[in-house]
């Protein structure tokens, strides 16, 4: 039992991270119809900003604080150099530009960095917490309790700001924003930059947890799965979907497959399951997507000619 | 010009120019054919399905993975040649189960299905070491066709341009009828296609059939060609290559994958060459990345019909005025295409 209360806290750190990563995605599909399959660019862009800040000698709340701004940057350029100049493209070539951006950023990494996995500076101090016979690293707590308010304070944002309100209203209904005198073209870029702004403090968390290498983006493509569950729409969907995801994936390293192979061994020539907590995202996207299209939070879309 | 020629003729005799210049070619000229060739089938299967019917697959990579596994085991078996269409079938029953969610999703969502099923079957290709091998990889025996052990690689090429004609054919074929034409119908509107009195579900069914044909042919040929199918080679940057080659070249049009397939595998070997002279070889990976990424963008924002549209403006506009009287002509096969993506 105390084992599964351990996976579960470890799960809920690290799905309040990819919470804060769907969230990014969730704000831009919002807010500009756009799905960004680069997420996981962001991602792994922001936190490398973060390890040469650090290895600048730079403090770490600066430093954490100076990568989400650099991101900001990147998110507003993409949006004005790439996808504003095809906002009439269609879906799939919107799609595809979007993935040709997280190509382009892993190879500026890539040529940067190199393709080593990386000792990801320590930002938060070592040991860990015993909670009730419950061990949590400190770097699991910093996670989950950063993420958690980020995700509450980027939706407090949205509720209650008149920024936010503009952006809820682009979101809801370009051509009466238009109307009312929004400048929705602005709205948009404020919307990327705020989502790749989202995912750099993703990436940077998700490397103190799991140390830092080209294939972090791939959680990008993971996070989804997080999405398509919550509900495209829905900004409270994708943080719950999230912590289930999270949870999800820890149980499933942690019990399901030790079980799996042991069953696997006794009846079949199969030895191993390798790593199924990594598919286990999109084996439940894909039921997700046949038993409730729409997510769990999100609203039906009605099809117009 | 060659507007006249039927583009079936123009076809073989592009075939044969290139079967009768095959002995002359060295090992490398070879090799880049063989890989053009493959990539040009798969890129035309990938094409069907998401240049003519609109659901975008970002499966390819794993369809592909299916018919190299699938030839890889039935030639180990001495199945001879016909391990490569019996890959073909296996291959568009494969790509029929991934499609079914499609019947019921649209767009974004069969996008992101898709997506799923490829990271899945990856998995399934690591850990079901009974058919595949894990990690390591499938050894495959060289290919035989009746009887003859396919040897060196100038018998491989041959084998390849002659898949290839054979699939860009079976294409060119399949857009002339009426299923062809239900495929436009259902990228450009579901529900005008419905109204139209097409059957929507009947229609994907065919398209996700033939395309995972052909992927599965092209993941064979791969197969034979690298002796080889590991999982490593079947991931989600193969999807994106494929689906870069269609952008790139243009979608829906049956030129497009061609010039596509072509750019993007030559376009490694070129900045290869480039980053040898300029000695930065130890960036090469990181480069080409760049490149490729870049040109994506770059297409998709300045020519987002391909380079068949660029192809077609070099080609054609000197004799504009004969294109107007062709166009009426031969109406079917020479409207500009990609134009009705917009």
């Amino acid at each position: 039992m105390n084992f599964a209360l351990q996976l579960i806290t470890a799960g809920l750190a690290v799905g309040s991270v990819y919470s804060l990563i769907a969230l990014g995605i969730v704000l831009i599909y919002k807010c500009t119809g756009v799905v960004n399959f680069g997420q996981g660019g962001f991602l792994v862009l922001g936190a490398y900003l973060t390890y040469a800040l650090r290895a600048a000698e730079i403090p770490t709340p600066l430093a954490v604080v100076g990568s989400a701004a650099g991101m900001a940057i990147v998110g507003m350029a993409a949006e004005r150099l790439m996808l504003r100049p095809m906002a009439r493209a269609p879906l799939v070539a919107i799609m595809m530009a979007t993935l040709g951006m997280m190509i382009l950023i892993n190879a500026v990494c890539l040529m940067i960095w190199g393709s080593d996995q990386r000792a990801y500076p320590a930002l938060f101090p070592d040991g860990a917490l015993d909670m009730f016979g419950i061990f949590i690293t400190y770097n699991y707590i910093a996670a989950g309790i950063l993420s958690i308010g980020l995700s509450l304070g980027f939706l407090a944002f949205y509720r209650f700001t008149n920024l936010g309100l503009m952006q809820r209203c682009t979101a809801n209904n370009t051509k009466a924003a238009l109307a009312i005198g929004i400048h929705t073209g602005n709205q948009n870029c404020f919307a990327w930059s705020m989502s790749a702004a989202l995912a750099g403090l993703g990436g940077t968390l998700l490397a103190t947890l799991n140390g830092l290498s080209l294939g972090l983006g791939s959680i990008g493509l993971a996070a989804f799965s997080v999405v398509v569950l919550g509900g495209l729409d829905s900004l409270a969907g994708a943080v719950v979907a999230g912590l289930l995801l999270g949870v999800l994936q820890t149980l499933t390293a942690g019990m399901l497959t030790p079980i799996l192979e042991n069953f696997l061994r006794a009846y079949t020539s199969v030895y191993s399951v390798g790593a199924l907590q990594q598919v286990v995202p999109y084996c439940l996207l894909v039921v997700i997507l046949l038993v409730r299209p729409q997510g769990i939070f999100g609203r039906k879309g009605t099809e117009r000619l | 010009m060659l507007r006249h020629l039927s583009p079936t003729i123009f076809a073989v005799l592009f075939t044969l120019a290139l079967l009768f210049v095959i002995p002359w070619l060295d090992r490398y000229a070879t090799y880049l054919l063989i890989s053009v060739a493959i990539a040009a089938i798969g890129a035309l299967a990938l094409n069907l399905l998401t240049g003519m019917c609109g659901l975008i697959n970002f499966a390819q990579g794993a369809l592909m993975g299916v018919g190299a596994y699938t030839a890889g085991n039935l030639g180990n078996a001495g199945w001879d040649i016909l391990a490569v269409p019996a890959a073909g079938f296996v291959t568009a029953i494969a790509s029929l189960v991934i499609g079914l969610p499609a019947l019921r999703l649209r767009g974004l969502y069969f996008g992101v299905a898709t997506l799923a099923a490829q990271f899945i079957v990856d998995y399934l290709f690591k850990i079901l070491e009974p058919i595949t091998h894990g990690v390591s990889g499938l050894p495959i025996r060289q290919l035989r066709v009746l009887g003859i052990v396919i040897q060196n690689d100038r018998m491989f090429a041959t084998v390849c341009v002659l898949s290839l004609l054979l699939a860009w054919w079976a294409m060119y074929r399949v857009k002339n009828t009426d299923l062809g034409r239900s495929f436009l119908v259902v990228r450009e509107g579901e529900i005008v296609a419905k109204g139209m009195g097409i059957d929507v579900a009947h229609t994907k069914i065919w398209a996700f059939l033939i395309s995972g044909f052909f992927a599965g042919i092209a993941g064979a040929l791969l197969g034979f060609n690298a002796r080889l199918a590991d999982p490593e080679a079947f991931t989600l940057g193969l999807s994106v290559d494929y689906l870069a080659m269609i952008i790139v070249g243009g979608l829906g049009s049956l030129t497009g994958p061609l010039l596509g397939s072509l750019f993007v595998t030559l376009l490694p070997e070129a900045i290869q060459r480039v980053a040898e002279s300029f000695g930065i070889a130890s960036l090469l990976s990181a480069l080409r990345e760049f490149t490729f990424g870049l040109l994506i963008i770059v297409f998709l924002i300045f020519e987002p019909r391909g380079l068949s549209a660029l192809f077609r403006k070099l080609m054609f506009q000197r004799d504009a005025r004969n294109r107007k009287k062709a166009s009426y002509l031969n109406n079917s096969t020479q409207q500009p295409q990609g134009e009705e993506t917009k």
